[in-house]
């Protein structure tokens, strides 16, 4: 139950930002899945928690478009995982996912920000 | 099938440690923060969620799972079909039967209809031919008529002319340094290869002069087929400029054409081809001595065959205003265009070709039919597991997809057996076919035929598993899982469906019994028409000899005179004759015609148009042949060359003749031509009919001459001197003779120890023609589908008997008699019979047309050959339900009931 209550200041991801955010993570260098995770739950101030049942489905497609790159490693406690890196197509899509993300941010905020015509009540 | 999978297996492996790795990961951090142990590790298990979920989900985006689903069907199924072997055997063995046969009898249709040519744009070549006011075609074109077709017609171009030195079945010898060989022999036009648009491997082809001849300084050299430059020259590099000698002349070789081509295609014997050159025998047009040629030519782009047909028949008008004597001209007033493919194939042979392909179609649906009741069957009685996998999750498609991959596995199996059987029933038909349908080449499944084995495959898996699959499929889940025994009842619209099938299998198995009955009385009727000849221990072998060595010699007291004479003294030989052509035989035939007389009345018009069968015959060929005489003598030996000149006639050439109804006796001493040195050929006797072309062909006139009266410059000494057979009769086997026979021949002559014997008794029963090869076809495939036809019947009422195992039990034990129940599965299949048995006779009412061309003495809608075989299937068919219904007879209804 304690756990729960963690969660509940956490937020559902947008659909298909997942994919983003992931390539921006291997931007700062190449990561493990559960680096990963980490890292975005850092780096969101403990908002967002990815999911492993969405993670590595996501990470898999990544590779097979050939936007991430995958190879086993040590990790610094000299276990062995697997580590991606981003490939210079997977920064073209991160640009191109960003531009557009920008877009829906704005668009939605638009909107969200006007306030009602006429509505002085 | 392995590589993926190996493949896959190590990726799974990587994920799985990829997984776990995160878990040690996220277990250690916890106990970093403090947690013990096993408390971390509860807690990152249950932060990561399922595992086995995850990686499901995963692997579906590696994009090869259908991959990898289809081989896990793959395996699914070929485990159910080992669980039930018996299901299994059946299902293949079904399906195996319908694709051998379509199989082997495309293989034919592929090599003899759909033969790709070995010219550029075949579809466009024509071949042109001179008719006469009659339709008769002629025997070839003037050269000065083709020349005037070259100068004006436009819708034709190139067009090129060929002829074959002594016919297609005739042999001529190639010579080289230390060879001797058979050829065919074409004399040709330059332009010929240029309008065929084929070019020499090697060398070049012949310098065109005017009119697409070849120039004079081309005169003596000579082009080799691809098969003559390696069989006889051991394909040598350095063939060119060699001489080699046809009959007896001397070529140079200039060119090799490439492997595969050869012109005209009809011919039995590898090809060389020599130069033709005008002489001055083709600058008139006397019908009877100028040279003739058959032609071919290209249609102009945008040119139909009918336009080019109707352009020609224009110019043909002028062309026979040309011809200064009527008769001559009307021999040639029409003209005849037709495409060079189709007078490759007799109509005939293309329609039996059909017909037989037909009947093979049937036969693979009838198969398909059956293994989707079998397949239908097996569906219902595995209701149950397929709920049980619904009820697990598995979708429809999912279901519906391993089904179809069940069924392809069946039918994969079975294309398998199917291209072995179909190879053999090839082999065993080997020679009927090559015989019937002129195929020179190796009666082998080619490429093609593969990929048409392999549409069949795959559609005969979706044919007969569609159904069946999405029957099952569609069917609710929860009522199976409830009662799913085999007792529960399937459903109304299975049985129903299933009995349709029966019904059209019956159908179609009666259509093809029909055919099969009609072709089965037609060999019986030829069987027994009166041949005019005796056959049993008579032995016939033509002759090929090198003819020009005898160039300036009586072959006949040269050669074959003293041959003969030995021949007949062999032990074992009891008579021997020579003979031009044998009866029935299909080598060599010469056709006689007569002049226009002096008069113009109708007799002599009559009498101009006979085309009477001429035969040069020993004496002795009546010991050994026994023709029925009907009036006066036969020749004996006191017909020699300085006696009276006489002929034997046969009663067609009488009434042909004299007209109808005329007496034959008083024909006898009639002159009927000149025969040497103005001495007239007097009738001295008169034979029977007998059959000549063929036993389905009706006798034809015949005139048949003395050959020892024969002598150079005698009216027949041209056509003795290219073909010539020998007819022995044995007193014992006739195999037990050739040794010895062969041994004479070849001190007579080597070339004639290649003598090919064959027994007269071999040369009807190849006579008999397409019917014989149809009839026994027919037999095999009308077979097969009688006994898959029962076996559907069997099939289908069994299992119905099982599936009301325990309704029979309860009624049984009310108190119904068991010969009711009896009565009731047999009326079941009565019902089934009489329904499938009436839609059969519409059917081959229907259909039986189109065996019609292969029938001889039998109408296609013979009463008693459909009655025949209607009863046939009937009591086949209520024999196979006999067993079923005796054992729904037969239900204890304590066990039935207590089985529930």
């Amino acid at each position: 139950m304690a756990k729960r209550d963690v969660y509940k200041n956490r937020i559902e991801l947008v659909q298909g930002t997942l994919d983003m955010l992931l390539l921006r993570t291997l931007q700062w260098g190449p990561q493990h899945g559960y680096g990963m995770v980490q890292a975005l739950r850092v780096h969101s101030g403990e908002v967002l928690q990815v999911e492993t049942g969405s993670l590595y489905p996501a990470l898999h497609r990544l590779e097979r478009q050939g936007w991430v790159r995958s190879e086993w490693k040590q990790t610094e406690s000299n276990q062995r995982a697997k580590y991606y890196r981003i490939t210079a197509a997977g920064k073209k899509q991160l640009s191109s996912d960003l531009g557009r993300w920008q877009q829906m941010v704005d668009a939605v905020a638009a909107i969200m920000q006007r306030e009602p015509e006429g509505s002085d009540a | 099938m392995r590589l993926p999978w190996i493949r896959f297996a190590k990726q799974k492996d990587e994920l799985n440690e990829e997984l776990q790795a995160h878990l040690r990961m996220a277990m250690a951090d916890r106990m970093e923060r403090g947690e013990s142990e096993d408390v971390a590790r509860r807690n990152a298990r249950r932060e990561m969620g399922n595992i086995p979920l995850i990686e499901d989900v995963t692997r579906e985006m590696w994009g090869g799972v259908w991959l990898e689903r289809v081989l896990q069907d793959v395996r699914y199924a070929l485990r159910q079909l080992r669980r039930a072997p018996g299901f299994a055997v059946t299902a293949m063995v079904t399906l195996s039967l319908g694709l051998a046969a379509a199989v082997a009898m495309y293989t034919v249709v592929d090599q003899v209809l759909l033969r790709p040519l070995p010219y550029r744009d075949a579809g466009s070549l024509v071949q042109i031919t001179e008719m006469g006011k009659d339709g008769m075609p002629g025997w070839g074109n003037a050269f000065l008529d083709i020349a005037e077709w070259q100068a004006r017609s436009h819708r034709l171009q190139g067009i090129a002319y060929y002829d074959v030195e002594g016919g297609p079945g005739h042999l001529n010898y190639l010579e080289g340094k230390d060879t001797s060989i058979g050829v065919s022999n074409a004399t040709v036009s330059a332009n010929l290869f240029a309008t065929l648009g084929v070019q020499a491997a090697m060398g070049r082809t012949f310098l065109e002069g005017g009119n697409g001849a070849v120039r004079p300084e081309d005169a003596h050299t000579i082009l080799l087929s691809d098969a003559i430059w390696r069989n006889a020259f051991a394909a040598d590099p350095q063939i060119l400029g060699r001489m080699v000698k046809v009959d007896g002349e001397a070529y140079t070789v200039i060119g090799v054409m490439p492997r595969g081509v050869a012109f005209p295609l009809t011919l039995a014997h590898p090809l060389v081809w020599v130069p033709m050159i005008p002489s001055s025998a083709d600058k008139v047009r006397t019908r009877h001595e100028t040279p003739h040629y058959e032609t071919i030519a290209r249609l102009a782009s945008g040119a139909s065959v009918a336009a080019a047909a109707h352009e020609m028949q224009e110019i043909q008008w002028d062309v026979a205003a040309q011809y200064t004597d009527q008769d001559n001209r009307d021999h040639i007033s029409s003209i005849r265009v037709t495409r060079y493919e189709d007078t490759l194939v007799d109509d005939s042979v293309r329609k039996s070709l059909l017909a037989l392909g037909g009947a093979a179609a049937v036969l693979w649906l009838i198969a398909c039919v059956n293994v989707t009741s079998l397949l239908l069957a097996r569906a219902t009685a595995r209701q149950r597991e397929i709920a049980v996998r619904g009820a697990l999750g598995a979708s429809r498609g999912r279901i519906v997809q391993q089904l179809l991959i069940e069924g392809l596995m069946l039918s994969s199996a079975a294309s398998l057996v199917g291209i072995v059987l179909a190879t053999l029933t090839l082999r065993a038909f080997e020679h009927g076919l090559e015989t019937q349908f002129g195929i020179h080449t190796v009666l082998a499944p080619n490429l093609r035929v593969l990929c048409v084995l392999l549409l069949l495959t795959v559609i005969s898996a979706l044919a007969s598993s569609v159904w069946p699959a999405l029957a099952v499929a569609r069917a609710p889940i929860e009522p199976a899982l409830r009662q799913g025994t085999a007792q529960s009842g399937t459903g109304r619209t299975q049985h129903r469906l299933r009995a349709a099938l029966v019904v059209a299998e019956i159908a179609m198995s009666l259509t093809l019994l029909v055919a099969c009955g009609l072709l089965l009385r037609t060999i019986y009727t030829m069987r027994h028409v009166p041949l005019g000849f005796r056959t049993d221990h008579v032995m016939v072998a033509s002759m090929t000899i090198p003819s020009y060595r005898y160039a300036n010699r009586d072959l006949y007291k040269d050669l074959y005179a003293p041959l003969l004479e030995r021949v007949q003294h062999l032990p074992g030989v009891e008579s021997a004759s020579l003979m031009t052509d044998v009866p029935l035989g299909k080598d060599f035939r010469i056709v006689f015609s007569f002049g226009d007389g002096d008069g113009k009345t109708a007799t002599d018009t009559r009498r101009s148009k006979i085309r009477a069968q001429a035969r040069a015959v020993t004496p002795e060929i009546q010991k050994v042949f026994q023709f029925h005489m009907l009036k006066g003598r036969f020749f004996n030996d006191t017909d020699t060359a300085t006696s009276l000149p006489v002929v034997v006639v046969n009663r067609e050439f009488i009434r042909e003749w004299e007209g109808e109804g005329s007496d034959p006796g008083k024909f006898l001493g009639t002159p009927l031509f000149g025969f040497r040195d103005k001495k007239q050929a007097v009738v001295v006797g008169v034979l029977d009919d007998d059959r000549q072309d063929g036993i389905a062909e009706p006798s034809q006139a015949e005139i048949e001459v003395c050959m020892p009266q024969i002598t150079p410059g005698s009216t027949f000494y041209g056509p003795t001197s290219i073909a010539m057979s020998i007819a022995v009769r044995t007193e014992r086997d006739p195999a037990t003779v050739i040794p010895e026979l062969r041994d004479v021949m070849r001190k007579a002559s080597p070339e004639l120890a290649n003598s090919n014997f064959t027994t007269m008794e071999q040369v009807v029963e190849d006579s008999y023609g397409s019917q014989q090869l149809a009839s026994r076809l027919l037999e095999i495939f009308g077979g097969t589908a009688l006994v898959l036809c029962i076996a559907g019947i069997y099939g289908l009422l069994a299992y119905l008997v099982t599936q009301r195992t325990r309704e029979l039990g309860i009624r049984i034990a009310l108190g119904a008699q068991r010969v009711r129940l009896m009565a009731m599965v047999l009326r079941q299949a009565g019902g089934m019979l009489m329904a499938g048995l009436a839609t059969g006779l519409l059917l081959a009412y229907a259909t039986s047309r189109i065996v019609g061309t292969l029938l001889y003495g039998v109408k296609p809608h013979d009463p008693w050959t459909m009655a025949a075989v209607t009863l046939i299937l009937l009591m086949g068919g209520l024999a196979a339900a006999c067993i079923p219904a005796r054992r729904a007879a037969g239900v204890d209804p304590m066990a039935a009931l207590r089985s529930e």
